[in-house]
């Protein structure tokens, strides 16, 4: 079974599992198919979503991201702070997304010049940034943002949509064309599949990895502003733990942890088989613990289940020669 | 010096290296801390430290062999709360039973991990990733949320982090502290001699050879996480004494802890590389840096910000020693060979582990 | 004659009159069905499954028909949970939810959006900060006097010498335990606590592990500390174990609000000689009544308005004083435990 045949078989089998999720939540609630539940369905986990898709990105380079979830809670702590200090709001926000950039070139640097493993780069920023985030709120909680703001976060853009689901189609477009129709694509394929030949083939594994980096920082900063808007009040601990939940949204999309496998249309249906699972147990009364073990479960079987089909598959292929 | 060079290979410098550190990093909060060479100091870190120290040296067996065990922090939740409730309702049960209860429980669950990473060929993030959730999940459907009390547990287990076991004036070594101890010599004789052990490292580093060699891969990467899970159970043990009271919340996040000092402890995250000394390093640079921090008057707030950018100063000048001690190894070799030509074979100029 | 059917016709159109006119006090109507949602600050520790069985003891006596929802999320995702459920029981249409609120200001605008749809939100033990979005707090004792109550309990470990002490408190965003650790600096101005020292105040965040560490690295940065007072039933518990470990019980002492239950051995051995707390089954109780007289507009959510809550008695919504806004129902007396009651209370 090659690469493409086997991915293939994957998004088949998420989309499967998709529709049997909604046509059992519809069957088990009748407010499943309502607009507003599924624009909730969306927004409840949003931030997380947008996180997912360049999280599936540098997990294809070969690396992992474990600050995003800190890096969330400081861009809104950067913001919540120098707004409250006095700033104007669209200035709060530029900080906020330049504090994401800075928490980027930082894992960066050490990930891609110093050579540290990207695990204990990510582990200590994950530490370090909820740590500065602390630094700017301590123990207060700061709202009061501006009307615009909160407007902009928590009621519909366009249609039923708000802002930050329409910003979510929008990331998920580009960087499926990034990712599967660019030059750097291919690179981040590369480098992941191989890190060794892409630097003897002259790749710039260097700028490649830092790119990864610090967008994946920055769509964190800008997630964690959004995350503000939808909340309408920031803590120093926004967003704790969240890191979780989007690397196994990305691994159950297909994407390989060892890097350069998989792609966005996987990490996509992915997402909305866990949101809609989420959503389908959330309606029927089904404790967080309860959908944790579904969802661990879930992560489990799909790469558990291929396997064991693939072994049965070999072994009948065996009898017939 | 060159004899040395032959006999000694870098990245057994390597925990010298941390232990460099961890002197100056005590040597510098002792200069501005009163009171801080104190054998309290000693016996605060010594317990803190003791439990990670007991689950990082399972977790670097499953490391070894380019594999990793999330889930450690739920079995550590999950034998802590199922041997808490069970010496609660059964006050008279034996002590070393308890223990072995609880380490055997963790090594069914890691059982389970090493089914379905060895045989089913998940990769282990998955699974642990998955089974993190799963044994919470699990635990917490079973208790029915209550918590296991201090005062339904009997006086020996309560009583044990109080026990000391030096008489010798203020000097205080607690039980905790020597089964960490007594589980790192253990382990770290058992990987350096033991010529099974090597097989752990054999699979890490190149795990393809390794299957051609003969090697039983598929065994070797599952009993690495039986172990794993064995040792977490009986972290979980120890958790249990030293906390006493537990919640269906137990051990959330030690996993965070757990890979951090076994990354910090110069074990590569890519398998085939590291020790388990190194690991229980790696978790006492950690400790002493989180108790340390606190005394130093550094507000609440900064402390994780400061305990972050040290972690990460720790693990790049740890990298950036291995690499000239290699440089220095390198070169020395280089030497050897053109100075014996034909008398020395064998010399290899790569590290190994 | 006259004056005799005068007097008949005059009890008898006394006796017409609807009996809710002599009496102030809104009654509930028993055997209504409404859907309601109780929902703690996460699930997994007793003082909430203990507000869950005041709860149904409520529901019970009301005999509604539709089951009582006890749903909350896990404490690591407690303020998205918490979204998440109000937000979906928005969806589903219940008629109340009854939120210890874990999420401060956060949550408003999932509560609004549950208003907005003729939900009535009613807050007990943490309210919503800013009050918008709440219909009601369900307070369980006035939180300046919980203030009041820990300044008390120190002065009186310490002895009228006085002393250092510090506080070791759940999280840095739980909104109770900092109005609580407020209302305590303001009651320590208090010249008669002039000789208590505020050292300092950490975080243990309703763990174990962090609360037993904290209260050990406490010790540790200051060797003459007194009183470590804890507002919060995890970290209490843990930092009693950590002193009794240390063999400090005789040096520093424990405080703060626990449960009798889990902190029985250490009363009795002298490590925590006091500690305070409310009934969390009454506070469960009450707010079910509440919830449910509003559900089912037997009263409105204004200032005085009175109520009777079953077994507990009169009780009347009032502006909440320690809140910029909000209304607040105000349960009762908190008791004090110490060697002499708190193994009765135990049990």
């Amino acid at each position: 079974m090659s690469a493409l045949d086997r991915l293939k078989g994957w998004e088949i089998m998420m989309l499967a599992l998709l529709c049997a999720i909604v046509a059992l939540n519809s069957i088990w609630s009748p407010y499943f198919l309502s607009v507003g539940n599924i624009v909730n369905l969306f927004q409840l986990s949003i931030e997380k979503s947008i996180v997912a898709l360049t999280m599936a990105l540098v997990i294809i380079g070969g690396e992992i991201d474990l600050s995003v979830a800190s890096v969330m809670g400081l861009a809104a702590c950067v913001m919540a702070w120098t707004f409250h200090e006095g700033a104007p709001m669209p200035l709060a926000i530029l900080l906020a997304l330049a504090a994401g950039v800075l928490a980027g070139l930082n894992n960066a640097f050490w990930i891609a010049r110093v050579g540290l493993p990207s695990l204990a780069v990510t582990l200590a920023g994950l530490i370090g940034y909820r740590g500065v985030a602390r630094i700017f709120l301590e123990d207060r909680a700061i709202g009061g943002f501006p009307d615009w703001f909160n407007t902009l976060g928590q009621q519909a853009l366009i249609g039923p949509l708000t802002a930050a689901i329409l910003i979510f189609f929008l990331l998920f477009i580009l960087f499926a064309i990034i990712l599967h129709g660019s030059a750097f694509g291919r690179l981040v394929y590369v480098v992941g599949s191989n890190v060794q030949a892409a630097r003897y083939s002259g790749v710039r594994v260097g700028l490649v990895k830092s790119a990864l980096f610090v967008g994946s920082a920055f769509v964190a900063a800008l997630a964690g502003i959004l995350y503000a808007a939808r909340l309408g009040s920031v803590r120093g601990d926004m967003a704790e733990g969240f890191e979780l939940d989007v690397i196994t949204a990305v691994l159950l999309g297909g994407v390989s942890i060892f890097g350069g496998k998989g792609n966005l249309v996987g990490v996509g249906l992915s997402l909305l088989v866990i949101l809609n699972l989420r959503n389908g147990m959330g309606l029927a009364d089904i404790t967080g613990n309860t959908q944790n073990n579904v969802i661990g479960g879930l992560l489990i079987l799909s790469v558990l289940i291929p396997n064991m089909w693939q072994d049965l598959r070999d072994k009948w292929k065996g009898r017939e020669t | 010096m060159n004899w040395l060079k032959r006999r000694v290979r870098p990245e057994q410098i390597r925990e010298l290296s941390l232990l460099v550190l961890i002197v100056a990093a005590i040597a510098i909060f002792g200069s501005f801390i009163d009171g801080y060479y104190s054998f309290r100091t000693f016996n605060r870190i010594a317990s803190s430290v003791a439990i990670i120290t007991v689950v990082a040296v399972g977790q670097t067996l499953v490391v070894l062999t380019r594999n990793i065990d999330l889930s450690v922090g739920s079995i550590v939740g999950f034998t802590a709360y199922f041997v808490g409730t069970l010496i609660a309702n059964h006050n008279g049960i034996n002590p070393l039973l308890a223990v072995v209860i609880a380490t055997a429980l963790g090594a069914a669950l890691g059982v389970v991990n090493g089914l379905i990473v060895a045989w089913g060929r998940v990769p282990a993030v998955v699974v642990t990733l998955g089974t993190l959730a799963i044994y919470r999940g699990v635990l917490v459907d079973l208790s029915g949320a209550k918590t296991v009390t201090t005062d339904s547990l009997p006086e020996w287990l309560t009583g044990l982090p109080l026990v000391n076991l030096t008489p010798i004036g203020n000097l205080d070594i607690r039980p905790l502290f020597v089964l960490a101890l007594v589980i790192v010599v253990i382990f770290q004789f058992g990987t350096t001699y033991l010529s099974f052990a090597r097989r752990f490292y054999a699979i890490g580093s190149n795990p393809e050879a390794a299957q051609l060699v003969g090697l039983p891969t598929k065994g070797i990467v599952f009993l690495a996480f039986v172990i794993c899970g064995a040792l977490a159970g009986l972290g979980g043990f120890m958790f249990l004494v030293r906390f006493g009271n537990i919640t269906v919340e137990a051990g959330r996040g030690l996993e965070l802890s757990v890979v951090a000092a076994v990354v910090v402890g110069g074990v590569n995250i890519f398998g085939g590389s590291g020790t388990v000394s190194g690991a229980m390093l790696g978790a006492v640079m950690i400790g002493t840096l989180e108790q340390s921090l606190f005394r130093l008057g550094i507000s609440e707030f900064w402390l994780d910000a400061v305990l972050g950018l040290l972690i990460l100063l720790a693990v790049g000048s740890d990298a950036v020693i291995l690499q000239r001690l290699r440089a220095l190894w390198g070169g020395a070799e280089l030497k050897l060979v053109t100075k014996k030509a034909g008398s020395v074979s064998g010399e290899q100029s790569a590290p190994r582990p | 004659m006259r004056k005799l059917l005068m007097g008949a016709a005059a009890l008898a159109l006394l006796a017409a009159l609807p009996q809710r006119a002599l009496a102030d006090d809104a009654m509930a109507t028993p055997g209504k069905a409404v859907s309601m949602v109780l929902l703690p600050k996460f699930l997994g520790i007793l003082p909430f499954d203990q507000a869950h069985n005041g709860a149904e003891e409520a529901a019970k006596e009301l005999k509604n028909p539709t089951p009582l929802q006890f749903l909350g999320p896990t404490p690591q995702n407690s303020v998205a949970g918490q979204i998440e459920i109000v937000t979906n029981a928005t969806t589903q249409g219940v008629k109340a939810i009854m939120i210890s609120n874990n999420s401060g200001d956060q949550i408003v605008p999932a509560a609004k959006a549950a208003q907005a749809k003729g939900i009535k939100v009613v807050t007990w033990d943490s309210p919503i900060p800013s009050s918008e979005g709440e219909d009601v707090f369900v307070a369980q004792v006035d939180f300046s006097d919980i203030g009041k109550v820990m300044a008390d309990m120190t002065l009186s470990i310490t002895g009228p010498g006085g002393g250092k002490f510090a506080v070791l408190s759940a999280s840095p965003d739980a909104a109770n335990q900092n109005a609580w650790i407020a209302a305590m600096k303001t009651a320590l101005k208090d010249p008669k606590y002039a000789k208590l020292n505020l050292v300092d105040t950490v975080y243990g965040n309703d763990e174990s592990e962090k609360s037993y560490t904290q209260a050990q690295a406490l010790v540790d940065k200051y060797p003459d500390l007194k009183v470590i007072m804890a507002p919060t039933s995890v970290g209490i518990v843990a930092a009693a174990k950590a002193l009794q470990d240390e063999k400090l019980c005789d040096k520093v002492k424990i405080s703060g609000l626990g449960l009798p239950s889990e902190m029985l051995a250490y009363t009795k051995n002298g490590c925590a000689p006091e500690f305070a707390l409310w009934s969390f089954v009454d506070l469960g109780y009450l707010t079910y009544y509440t919830a449910y007289l509003l559900a089912t507009d037997a009263m409105k959510a204004e200032e005085g308005a009175k109520f009777k809550a079953g077994r507990m008695g009169e009780f009347t919504i009032t502006k909440d004083p320690t809140r910029a806004k909000g209304l607040r129902v105000l349960m009762g007396p908190f008791t004090v435990y110490n060697k002499d009651n708190v193994e009765a209370a135990a049990k």
